[in-house]
């Protein structure tokens, strides 16, 4: 017993610094997860109006509106506003805490305990951030269908299996899956482009807020780019 | 609470959404009570995986999996079919679906929407065993009949375009025809309005009501009374000659100039 408590931490423990990870987890996830499920919810009744508003002027029929606005939340909407709330949250609070750490040279300490910072730090904010914004994708998309279903009962005249129904002609299962691989992809986005910036920050409390708003810049712009390219890629399988 | 249990109960509630969307889009049935069958097409008309199956309109059932089988033959008939659709029907409509029901591949909605639609078949007729083979009826194919479309289009304008004289010469013809029709048709109109015609039609009616009026009469007890009277009388005078037949009429008390052949 004694030797097993003296015994060092496993490698793989080492990697990945579960405690960390988890800790991190709860800040991606838990602790945004009331402002995520808040806009997403506005984001779902501005979709499905409108959707209903620009089908009944260009084809004066709205049939086909709970199909097409719940393809769009899960394609799209889900993942994008969950994924750029999410850059605005913790990737600046990643880029300000890495940037802090960094003036005040706690990262030149933790290169003279001899441990590698960017591992040490990067590791369990990425790990944390690609299952965190996963997990808030799934329920946004599940927040903002749910908001869709009751904005078209009340305004629109759909009822909620009518708008299962016109849902399943046009969605299945492999969008929430594509949906789930975007949030992975931009959860991956925000630690690295976060801890880029925040190891490159220069002296002073100038330095930190100039990472912050380069990280938040950047992570921004580079989720829509790989929203793109991953909505391309994806189209190829339907 | 923990940290670790708050991200826990996230992750457990995220899993759980998965799961629901996952039966909410058909993928899981763990509550449906449902029979397999297998039909075979030939040309199944763009039916896909997950597309309803329907008995008289209503959805009973999914199509299960799409299978190539280039080998298979019905069991009764021997024909060569190569498309398995394997379908579910729910247990409460099973019972009409019978061995006589038959199987099409129909469109519905606005946007196309490909469904497997169920006849119910007679009560005499036996019922299928899950998992039965059943020859489906095979869609008519459009590609098919735009193809046709085009065969006789193109006969169409063969023969027009070498029978181009004739054609233009029987168009011309009917176009006369027509036109002459016409001319008839308003002449007759004329015709109806004139007042001596008027008045001649108006003659024939009444002419008609008398003729009427007399074939009546004549069918009536009198008139047989008086064909009767006149037959005796015919049957007295035969066996006279000229001076005794006019002695006879003298003495019937008619005066009647009599000439004897």
């Amino acid at each position: 017993m004694a030797i097993s408590l003296a015994a060092p931490p496993s490698p793989w423990r080492k990697v990945f610094r579960i405690k960390e990870t988890i800790e991190q987890l709860f800040f991606v996830a838990n602790e945004s997860l009331l402002i995520i499920v808040f806009c997403v919810s506005f984001a779902a009744v501005v979709t499905i109006l409108e959707s209903s508003f620009h089908m009944r002027l260009v084809i004066q029929n709205d049939s086909m509106v709970p199909g097409f606005a719940a393809l769009l939340i899960l394609r799209e909407l889900g993942a994008v506003v969950t994924a750029l709330l999410l850059t605005s949250r913790v990737g600046a609070g990643i880029a300000a805490e890495v940037g802090t750490m960094k003036v005040t040279e706690q990262i030149d300490a933790l290169r003279m305990l001899g441990i590698e910072p960017v591992r040490f730090l990067l590791m369990p904010r990425l790990i944390a951030s690609i299952l965190g914004t996963m997990i808030l994708v799934v329920i946004a998309n599940m927040v903002c269908i749910g908001c869709a279903i009751l904005v078209s009962d009340a305004y629109l005249g759909f009822s909620p299996t009518m708008f299962v129904t016109s849902m399943r002609r046009f969605v299945g299962f492999q969008d929430l899956i594509f949906s789930m691989i975007k949030g992975a992809c931009f959860g991956a986005i925000i630690p690295i482009v976060s801890c880029f910036f925040g190891f490159r920050c220069k002296a002073g409390a100038d330095g930190v807020g100039q990472a912050t708003t380069q990280s938040v810049v950047v992570s921004s712009v580079g989720i829509i780019v790989v929203d793109f390219i991953l909505s391309y890629t994806f189209s190829h399988f339907y | 609470m923990k940290v670790e249990f708050k991200v826990g109960l996230l992750a457990l509630l995220s899993v759980i959404l998965v799961i629901v969307f996952a039966y909410i889009m058909g993928l899981m049935n763990l509550f449906t009570d449902s029979i397999s069958l297998n039909v075979m097409y030939n040309y199944a008309g763009g039916i896909e995986e997950g597309s309803p199956v329907r008995v008289m309109g209503i959805k009973v059932g999914k199509v299960r999996k799409i299978s190539f089988n280039p080998t298979f033959q019905m069991p009764d008939t021997k024909e060569e079919v190569k498309l398995k659709i394997e379908i579910s029907v729910d247990r409460k409509a099973w019972e009409t679906v019978r061995k006589d029901s038959r199987f099409f591949i129909n469109l519905a909605g606005v946007i196309g929407e490909k469904f497997l639609e169920i006849s119910p078949g007679s009560t005499g007729a036996p019922a299928f065993s899950p998992n039965d083979f059943v020859r489906g009826e095979d869609p008519p194919r459009i590609d098919q009949l735009i193809s046709q479309s085009y065969g006789l289009a193109g006969k169409i304008i063969d023969i027009v375009t070498k029978n181009e004289g004739s054609v233009t010469n029987v168009l011309g013809q009917l176009d006369k025809l027509v036109n002459n029709f016409n001319k008839t048709l308003v002449l007759l109109d004329r015709t109806t309005k004139n007042k001596d015609i008027a008045r001649l039609l108006e003659n024939a009616i009444k002419i008609s009501d008398d003729l009427v009026y007399l074939t009546g009469q004549l069918r009536s007890k009198r008139a047989e009374d008086t064909y009767d009277l006149v037959q005796k009388l015919i049957f007295r005078l035969e066996p006279l000659d000229g001076p005794m037949i006019r002695k006879f009429l003298q003495e019937e008390g008619v005066k009647a100039r009599v000439k004897i052949f």
